[in-house]
């Protein structure tokens, strides 16, 4: 049959459609506009309350907008931000100095200001982050209006590191939690809820010549690999959170550079309110059982590695050696010590994870595969983030695949997934009490020579090792991907990678 | 017929209220809670005093019935409530996201019907020859490649290789129309071809039934010219089961377009449905379903009453 309707007619019609979309040519250039950097955020922050913890992306933003009374340093040093100096007097208090700053719409930043943070922090349903530490501290006094001084009930070293928290950034007295105005070296230009956020550098920003950028335009990108790929395509110039997987393209290719350092970490955590986690004997057993490098390269293709004590990165000046591989992978001993638990053939018990995070996914699979091979027979349940959360909460699992980072460098920081004191909570082992743990935290906090406290946290290390509240997994790597041509920004040392929106302040482009 | 169009209206009204109190219920079942997911971020533990703070603010206090009636009472006066998140209003977001899904939508849709008739219409008066052959496997090809697996392909050839368009993004339109339509053009090229390929199909089923009709017959033994019958006589009758199916499967996509606007980071309504399940932040949830299923009511209503229209013996029928 013929028609009129043949090939050439078809293809000229067709033809004629694919013409219309020649519009597109050659993809523009975008110009740097006076050097805006053009950053992919992993997703948009929650909520922008400044002492809420939001999670990371929201982080990074509030330390483009933010300043707290310190920072650290690139090399994870605490430093001064709003306040220069920071000292203890003679009758205990923490004293601040504050510097001349001034918030976005030109007013100082005064004592007046800090006093009014802390007091607001404190409130008991202010849904700060820090609203547990801030209590702490009795009264704050402002002698002056460059001076604050805190004070507290006990004797507390640990204090500076609290106001150095992206999630505890100092506000001016009276603006709302979710305020526009900071101190910080960028102003909040615009918002489009869920997409982007533009910002603009702040001229009165007082770090002399900083910043260096003319604004940043962060926009949302969900999926890591649109993000690696934008970053490849050009469309931005750093990107979070770059996927493991991509982490090799990355370093390979000449036009970009990856900046990677291992700090959040991924641990076990056991239900101690039931048999048969509640006996040391057995969880220590799960810690000697699985062998750490091949989570690192299931669920990190490698970039990561074993760790097979507390969460204490080797270059802290907290980390003991002698004790670095305690937690080794030895089936017999595991076995060993089953069998003096009374389980010498094993036994059958939950491990909640979730599907949702390929990472814990994959961790759960491997120490599933291992703790088959010592007896015990480990039913994966894995539901979707918040279910996993809610159970972790309410002690519905035996045992449980965790990641997190702890808030600091300082051993201190590490409370938050080993101190059974706290209430339940998914980062922690539940119903697992810690008594001689709690005490040395404790002890830690109060402590201000740094050689009495190395030795106390080596001793609350070696209990932990002993009574095993949760088991060290693997670390695993951070990484930020950046085109080459963008200087400055740098990837903060280990728990302090998620800092590392502070170094935006020094970053140039081209 | 208006006695149809009303009785049909009525229907829709009452499953879009099954919808929502379904997804309501639905959503208290499920665990997990909203103020603990918001201030446990990053695996961090939140303080319990904060997060019953945080309930207490959200009103999630309140017994279930009382949080529905007021849910209900606020969709009757047209509002949808404000986010557990940020107290942004829901009803400002859906208003802002909708369109942007829409288009994503609407540009498949024609892509898929620029496309899919003509090859269609070949294919069938084609049938069983090698182009016919061709077609037949590209949109089997077409219709089984998961859309996650085309994104991903199509961003590596046009963003990573060549370089032409941006790998995912969203610019307003008002800010900037070229690049606006740049970055549609891969999420809705993408929808496209699975569309594409159902568009393809039916029209080829439908020109070739049409082309077995006595009308078809009588024009040809009238003398009329070839390309006349097929435009005049085949192809416009062989249009309205086409039309039907694209009806249908547009109102489909309205919430199915989320791993789509994963892969191209389209700022649009299933992405915003998806953050918000997972947040648990119940009135963007529900404000969001409500609107998903009014479209998709409304859009079977359309193609009931435009079939009626072009059909009395529907309506006669039915009502």
């Amino acid at each position: 049959m013929t028609t009129g309707f043949n090939r050439r007619r078809f293809l000229a019609s067709t033809g004629a459609v694919a013409g219309g979309l020649a519009f597109l040519g050659p993809r523009r250039l975008m110009a740097q506009e006076g050097g805006t950097l053009r950053f992919a955020l992993s997703t948009f922050p929650p909520t922008f309350d400044a002492w809420t913890s939001g999670g990371t992306a929201a982080g990074t933003i509030k330390l483009m907008i933010h300043r707290g009374l310190v920072s650290y340093g690139p090399d994870g040093m605490l430093r001064g931000e709003l306040a220069e100096s920071w000292e203890v007097d003679d009758e205990g208090a923490w004293v601040f100095r504050l510097r001349d700053a001034t918030w976005h719409d030109g007013s100082p930043v005064t004592a007046e200001d800090v006093a009014w943070t802390v007091a607001e922090v404190q409130k008991p349903d202010s849904a700060a982050y820090m609203q547990g530490q801030l209590a702490r501290i009795t009264s704050v006094e402002t002698p002056d209006e460059k001076t604050v001084r805190m004070i507290t009930a006990e004797p507390l070293a640990v204090l500076p590191g609290w106001f150095a928290h992206y999630h505890m950034p100092i506000l001016k007295k009276g603006e709302a939690p979710d305020t526009k105005i900071g101190s910080g070296p960028f102003m909040l230009d615009r918002i489009d809820r869920g997409v982007s956020i533009s910002l603009k550098a702040y001229d009165g920003y007082y770090k002399e010549g900083l910043p260096k950028l003319a604004g940043i335009e962060a926009t949302v990108y969900a999926d890591e690999n649109l993000r690696v790929a934008a970053l490849e395509a050009g469309d931005v110039d750093l990107v979070e959170y770059v996927p493991w997987q991509a982490m090799a393209q990355i370093d390979e290719n000449e036009n970009l550079r990856l900046d990677a350092v291992d700090g959040p970490f991924m641990y076990l955590t056991f239900n101690g309110s039931r048999a048969p986690f509640d006996n040391p004997l057995v969880r220590r057993a799960v810690a000697h059982a699985i062998k750490r490098e091949d989570i690192v390269q299931a669920a990190f293709f490698g970039r990561g590695g074993a760790l097979e004590h507390l969460p204490i990165a080797e270059q802290s000046e907290f980390f003991n050696p002698d004790l670095a591989n305690s937690w080794n992978y030895d089936p017999e001993k595991a076995m060993a010590l089953l069998a003096e638990a009374g389980y010498p053939d094993g036994f059958d018990c939950v491990m909640l994870a979730t599907a949702q995070y390929g990472m814990h996914q994959s961790t759960a699979e491997v120490c599933q595969a291992y703790l088959s091979m010592v007896g015990i027979n480990a039913t994966l349940d894995l539901p979707e983030w918040a279910t996993r959360v809610k159970k972790g909460n309410e002690g519905q699992f035996d045992l449980a695949v965790m990641g997190t980072t702890a808030d600091n460098n300082d051993p201190d920081g590490l409370g938050n997934v080993l101190d059974g004191s706290l209430p339940a909570n998914f980062s922690r082992s539940y119903g697992l009490e810690t008594p001689e743990i709690s005490e040395l935290f404790a002890k830690g906090r109060a402590t201000f020579d740094n050689a009495e406290r190395k030795a106390i946290y080596k001793q609350l290390e070696e209990v932990a090792i002993e009574t095993t509240p949760i088991a060290g997994l693997a670390w695993r790597s951070q990484g930020y991907g950046m085109k080459a041509s963008v200087s400055g920004f740098s990837n903060m040392p280990g728990q302090l990678t998620f800092y590392s929106g502070i170094t935006l302040e020094e970053t140039l482009l081209g | 017929m208006l006695r149809y169009i009303a009785y049909r209206t009525l229907v829709a009204l009452f499953l879009v209220w099954i919808v929502v109190t379904a997804v309501f219920l639905l959503l208290h079942l499920i665990p997990g809670d909203p103020a603990e997911l918001l201030l446990s971020q990053g695996g961090i533990a939140a303080d319990p005093e904060a997060v019953a703070a945080l309930r207490e603010k959200m009103g999630l206090n309140a017994p279930l019935w009382q949080q529905y009636i007021a849910h209900m009472g606020g969709f009757l006066s047209g509002d949808f409530g404000e986010s557990f998140r940020d107290g942004t209003p829901v009803i400002g977001q859906i208003a802002l996201r909708l369109p942007r899904t829409l288009e994503v939508i609407a540009g498949a849709a024609l892509l898929a019907t620029i496309f899919g008739v003509p090859l269609g219409t070949y294919a069938a008066i084609r049938a069983d020859g090698k182009a016919d052959a061709l077609i037949s496997l590209l949109s089997s090809v077409a219709l089984s490649t998961p859309v996650f697996v085309v994104g991903s392909v199509v961003i590596l050839i046009f963003a990573q290789e060549l370089k032409i368009l941006p790998a995912g993004g969203f610019v307003p339109f008002s800010q900037n129309p070229l690049e606006h339509l740049k970055l549609l053009l891969l999420p809705a090229g993408t929808v496209a071809i699975a569309l594409w390929a159902v568009i393809t199909r039916m029209s080829r089923a439908s020109v070739l039934e049409v082309l077995q009709r006595d009308y078809v017959r009588t024009a040809r033994a009238k003398g009329l010219g070839r390309s006349r019958i097929l435009r005049r006589h085949v192809v416009r009758n062989a249009l309205i089961p086409v039309l039907t199916v694209l009806g249908l499967e547009m109102g489909t996509l309205i919430g199915g377009t989320v791993l789509v606007e994963f892969v191209f980071n389209w700022p649009g309504l299933s992405g915003y449905l998806v953050a918000a399940v997972d947040a648990r932040d119940y009135p963007e949830v529900v404000g969001i379903v409500m609107t998903i299923s009014v479209l998709f009511v409304f859009l079977n209503l359309v193609v009931d009453v435009v079939n009626a229209l072009l059909d009395p013996r529907i309506s006669l029928v039915k009502s």
